[in-house]
């Protein structure tokens, strides 16, 4: 919300700056957002009198004056109504300007020269041509002459910018804003003559005084769903004439970010932007009936608004309505029908309270966000409507705009209890840790008019108050709702700086999170370049996998309202997500890289999806060139099952297993399922090239996922066994075997058949002669070291018989030569 | 190598013809003529030494003069032919040389062995200036960073990390955090449904609710929730549909918005410099009661105004509170018995300020060249 700072001013005369009052109110909740100085943009427009005038020669229509701009005469031709002798106006001196850079020189009309121009409100305040039937300004008789534009009227002013959080909807009027920066200043809060009247600000909110003259209404308020519009007040203005605002009210209009229309339109607008509360004139000749009603819309009811848009009504909106059908969408935009025209002569003001979450979805439903609909759907004073409508009305008649019809017309179905909540200054020392006296409470709450009275002092809890909150206030509803007032008032920066000397560990422990936190920790020192990519995907990424809906990845939980097609489902695994890192990556010339992310995938359950940790790789290219030391260090399987295998030793899980051919996004031949008790937990292998044409990644990819629980599952917890004190042994064995046995196999069987070992390793495998072929010879270099003795030849000797015997079973070995 | 024979030859033409040389020292050298005798054996002998240039020569040359049949020993052997008056001094002065000469040689030794390793150490010298083999090293995400720096500065608070769920009940989400069906503040959160009632969690604050369930009233309760949130925001320079965010909470017979502000300022402080300084400013969340934004000092003007902080010399990095009496009953906690405080923020954010990130797209676009920016510590 804008706030000009002269209009603020008017109720409540800050003695601070306009950069001081926007720190104090920010810094009381009130966020002011931006301060800025808004200066009309003109130059040498100064008052003028009238001196002489007559007609032009040649453009009927025109007049010829001479005009007193003070230091100097000015002939000046004009065909405004008001440009006759002895008025005083406003005028534009030669080379002057007007808003928008528009530049006055003299001009010659028809042979006679124009020293400047006399201008209207609209040229004055826009640069823009004069709106129907609108005069020039004229300024009172008796006005100085030759003085400018910006002495005479309120033109240039700072304008604060309010981001009020939806707590303080008190704020969506001037005076709301004025209350509180009244209070923070402790100065007085001024309000119009009617407002004071009926105590708008009081703790109970506005009250009918008891003067109050009650016309007989003319008009009939029926509101047959209360549930709707509980609250509505009509008032009635005669002899309406139509005119512009004055200036003064225009700038102010154009400053808080309102178009000035007309006289009466603006009295409703300048009003809601004073108190908050929405309030809309119809031209109550154009009404049919002597009554209207405020209902729901019925199906198919179209209004025709005040922007000329033809609108059908969405369900559940709320209407205004006369005999002939619906004349205004209640809380949003009057409808065309019934605005005010040049033509009209007699107003109804309509001042109501709107359910506001009912507003709230229609001004959705239909795309208008007015101003009106802003203030309805945060709630406004329940108390406020007739007061406001007074208001209106009041301002209408002293701005000689009509006359207002005595009483008004009202239905009302709500009944405001005043809300009354005990603060006790227990609670609030034990929410905020300051002590507070109930005199300081009483004071801040009185200054932004909440009623204190001393409340239940011999409660156990000790000191009490009893506070009555002004149903403006609809954000107050409890007891630390009060407290939060009393805090920001006496404000956050006053409130002392807990020391942390109590610091008390807070009961949640994760295994889990520590255990990752040390897997990251490897992973780096491995090479891998951590990853975060996003956890919302398309379904073509999924396809791209050869991930279809016979397999759960190709099933992902689906957003019901994406922003696009290529963010609408979870990630059912991380390796989409690195394809796209690892494709960018080698769009942009890295040679190579080994990546790895740690986050969650999921899938379609009951109620909530499955959310499942997983660690994701993947790598391609050449990680480390060749130097004079040697290399490259290629990506690749093997270096990839590696990792995996360092990570697999620094959890603890062992009895791991490769089983061959995972199934898509992989290479068959070139890849393995990883699987502990039984159950597979991740995947390795080179991916598919049919999978990597889809991706249109031009280079082999490796990549891997393990899921984070199946990891933790194969985690045993280590034995410590002693150490040897005896040197170890080792002896080499070559073993030929058929091409189809699995090495690993062939290590594993060694590794269980053998006695005493400690490692077994593969060091060189061989497929040339004399090894025959389709057999390849596997070089295995065995580590002996028993706990209590060193072993003989002898006994090394059994050892590799052992071993022999039992691969020459298994897979038809045999011992190279 | 004995090189100069020249004025001891005799001398030592006598020493080594045997026997006779023998007679002749016995029968023809006196006292003082054995003693001349015996220096200029030791000048001879030294300076033999001194030119020995391998510890093969120098072993011989201790064999020659030294060994058990070496001439040095021999002579002593033929003491028994001088004068008895003339045999202690003449024995003293040989054990003296043969002290000298044995001296002499170790001192030699060390010399060669010195020379020989030195030889050694030079052949062995390598070329330093060479590249070594590098291990290349991977990088943590700018991202872990930030949280495990956030983390280690809350766990010395006393905060653990509860990591909770990321698709969420409607009822989770909002209801349990006092954001019922067309409250006001559900504009604030622009949300993806997976369903009528479930979707992406839009903030960390319903792992408030499931936090404090899974204590079951025990206190304290006082943890953070990082994590992975969703807004249906267009991508753009500060706009990410998945962001993250963490939590805070603190649950307490004795916990007070005081504790609060003492709380985020030492995190502040801790996280972006002892020189940041930390104000609340009232605000609304429907969750806390009081609420309040918490600004930092902009470290970029350090608080004169730039365009980093808008010129307000302020930037907004939280949003904090005390837990209102509503959420606490939801969690299962008694509002009459306890007080709590809660913050939250954004990590991305963060981030981006302590590192001098601009853009948030480079946190989720894994460029190896941003990445390796990030390598150190
Ligand atoms: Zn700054």
């Amino acid at each position: 919300m804008r706030v000009p700072w002269t209009w603020l001013n008017e109720y409540t005369d800050l003695r601070w700056d306009p950069q001081e009052a926007a720190h104090r109110l920010t810094m009381a909740g009130i966020n002011v957002e931006g301060l800025s100085y808004e200066k009309l943009e003109i130059s040498s427009v100064v008052s003028a009198k009238v001196l002489d005038v007559k007609p032009h020669p040649r453009k009927p229509g025109q007049q010829i004056g001479i005009l007193d701009a003070g230091t100097e005469k000015l002939q000046i031709v004009s065909g405004a109504p008001g440009f006759k002798k002895g008025n005083i106006a406003l005028v534009v001196r030669p080379g002057g300007t007007l808003p928008g850079g528009v530049r006055i020189e003299p001009r010659e009309l028809d042979g006679v020269v124009s020293q400047g121009m006399a201008v209207c409100a609209n040229e004055l305040l826009t640069g823009q041509p004069p709106r129907p039937h609108e005069d020039i300004i004229l300024l009172p008789p008796g006005t100085a002459l030759g003085i400018p534009a910006q002495e005479l009227f309120e033109l240039d002013d700072w304008v604060m910018e309010l981001e009020l959080t939806v707590n303080y909807s008190h704020c969506l009027g001037i005076l709301g804003v004025a209350m509180e920066a009244s209070a923070l200043a402790k100065t007085p809060l001024v309000l119009p003559e009617v407002l004071e009247k009926w105590n708008w600000a009081g703790a109970y909110g506005s009250l009918e005084p008891e003067s109050h003259n009650d016309g007989e209404p003319e008009i009939q308020i029926n509101l047959p769903d209360p549930e709707l519009c509980p609250r509505y007040v009509g008032k009635l203005v005669e002899d309406v004439r139509f005119a512009y605002s004055p200036v003064n009210i225009e700038r102010r209009l154009y400053l808080a970010g309102q178009r000035p229309l007309n006289l009466i339109v603006d009295a409703t607008n300048y009003v809601m932007l004073e108190t908050g509360q929405p309030l809309h004139a119809f031209d109550a000749g154009k009404i049919s009936g002597k009554a209207i009603a405020v209902r729901s819309s019925r199906p198919g009811e179209v209004l025709v608004t005040l922007d000329g848009e033809e609108r059908e009504l969405p369900e559940r909106t709320i209407v205004i309505a006369d005999a002939s059908g619906p004349v205004a969408v209640a809380g949003i935009m009057g409808g065309k029908a019934t605005e005010i025209t040049g033509a009209t002569r007699k107003v109804l003001v309509e001042s109501a309270y709107f359910e506001p979450l009912l507003v709230r979805l229609a001004s959705q439903k239909l795309k208008l966000r007015t101003e009106a609909a802003l203030r309805f759907e945060k709630g406004v004073d329940p108390t406020a409507q007739a007061a406001a409508a007074e208001r209106a009305a009041a301002l209408i008649a002293g701005l000689s705009g009509g006359m207002p019809v005595s009483g008004y017309a009202e239905t009302n179905h709500l009944q405001i209890e005043p809300k009354r909540i005990m603060l006790h200054m227990k609670t609030v020392e034990r929410v905020l840790g300051t002590k507070f006296s109930p005199e300081t409470c009483r004071e801040i709450l009185e200054a932004i008019n909440f009623q204190v009275e001393e409340g239940g002092t011999t409660v156990p809890e000790g000191t009490s108050i009893l506070v009555t909150v002004p149903p403006r206030r609809v954000d107050i509803q409890a007891e630390v709702d009060l407290i939060e007032e009393v805090a920001r008032h006496y404000g956050y920066g006053n409130l002392g700086i807990g020391d942390l000397s109590r610091v008390v560990p807070g009961g949640i422990t994760d295994p889990h999170k520590l255990c990752v936190e040390k897997i990251r920790d490897l992973l780096v020192s491995l090479g891998g370049m951590e990853c975060v990519t996003n956890s919302l995907v398309g379904p073509g990424d999924l396809a791209c996998l050869g991930w279809n809906s016979g397999d759960p990845r190709g099933n992902p939980v689906r957003l019901r309202n994406p922003l696009s097609s290529q963010e609408s489902v979870l990630r059912t695994s991380l390796i989409p997500g690195l394809m796209k890192v690892a494709s960018a990556n080698m769009r942009s010339g890295i040679p190579g890289m080994f990546i790895w992310e740690i986050g969650r995938v999921f899938f379609p359950s009951a109620e909530l999806p499955i959310e499942a940790g997983q660690i994701g790789f993947a790598s391609y290219g050449v990680l480390k060139p060749e130097t004079w030391l040697g290399g490259p260090d290629e990506s690749g399987f093997y270096r990839m099952k590696g990792v995996i295998s360092s990570l697999m030793d620094l959890l603890g899980a062992f009895n791991i297993e490769y089983l061959p051919r995972a199934g898509m996004p992989f290479h068959p031949g070139r890849s393995a399922r990883i699987v502990a008790n039984m159950s597979t937990i991740g995947e390795i292998g080179e991916l598919h090239p049919v999978c990597l044409k889809h991706l249109d990644i031009p280079l082999p990819v490796t990549a891997s996922w393990l899921s984070l629980d199946g990891l933790m599952s194969a985690v045993k917890p280590r034995d410590y066994k002693a150490v040897s004190r005896f040197m170890p042994v080792e002896r080499d064995l070559a073993v030929i075997v058929p091409e189809g046995v699995p090495g690993g196999d062939v290590i594993d069987s060694i590794r269980k058949t053998g006695k005493h070992l400690v490692s077994v390793i593969l060091f060189d495998i061989w497929r040339k002669p004399p090894v025959p072929p389709d057999h390849k010879s596997l070089a295995i270099r065995l580590v002996y070291q028993p706990q209590d003795r060193t072993l003989t030849e002898e006994e090394l000797a059994e050892d590799r018989q052992r071993i022999m015997k039992r691969l020459k079973e298994d897979y038809d070995a045999v011992l190279r030569a | 190598m004995l090189s100069s024979e020249g004025k001891d030859e005799s001398f030592f033409i006598s020493v080594k013809k045997g026997g006779k040389a023998r007679d002749f020292i016995m029968r023809k050298v006196c006292a003082s003529d054995m003693k001349h005798n015996l220096a200029e054996m030791k000048s001879h002998v030294l300076e033999e030494i001194s030119k020995v240039s391998t510890s093969e020569e120098l072993d011989s040359v201790r064999v020659r003069y030294l060994g058990r049949k070496g001439e040095i020993s021999v002579l002593l052997k033929h003491i028994g032919s001088l004068a008895p008056e003339e045999r202690p001094e003449f024995g003293a002065a040989v054990n003296a040389l043969r002290e000298q000469v044995a001296d002499a040689i170790s001192r030699r030794k060390d010399e060669l062995d010195k020379l020989a390793l030195e030889e050694i150490l030079h052949r062995d010298t390598i070329d330093i200036s060479l590249p070594g083999e590098v291990y290349e090293i991977g990088g943590l995400h700018p991202l872990t960073k930030a949280m495990r720096e956030v983390a280690s500065v809350f766990s010395s608070l006393g905060f653990a990390a509860y990591e909770s769920r990321e698709a969420e009940t409607d009822e989770m989400n909002f209801v349990k955090l006092n954001i019922a069906p067309g409250h006001p503040a559900r504009d604030m959160q622009e949300t993806f449904y997976l369903s009528d009632n479930t979707l992406m969690r839009t903030h960390t604050s319903p792992g408030q609710i499931r936090g404090m369930l899974s204590l079951k009233g025990k206190l304290p309760v006082r943890f953070i929730v990082p994590g992975r949130v969703y807004r249906r925001d267009p991508t753009d320079a500060s706009h990410h549909p998945v962001f993250h965010q963490v939590e805070g909470l603190a649950v307490d017979i004795d916990v007070t918005f005081k504790e609060l502000r003492g709380v985020l300022s030492a995190f502040m402080k801790r996280f972006f410099g002892q020189e940041v300084s930390t104000r609340l400013r009232p605000s609304y969340f429907p969750f806390t009661e009081p609420s309040c934004e918490v600004d930092i000092s902009c470290m970029f003007c350090k608080g004169k105004g730039c365009s980093v902080c808008g010129g307000s010399g302020y930037l907004e990095v939280a949003g904090a509170g005390m837990v209102h009496p509503r959420v606490l009953v939801n969690g299962g906690y008694d509002p009459g018995k306890v007080t709590g405080f809660a913050f939250g923020f954004g990590l991305d954010r963060l981030a981006m300020l302590k590192y001098g990130i601009d853009d948030i797209r480079l946190l989720y676009g894994n460029d190896r060249r941003f990445l390796s920016q990030f390598r150190g510590l």
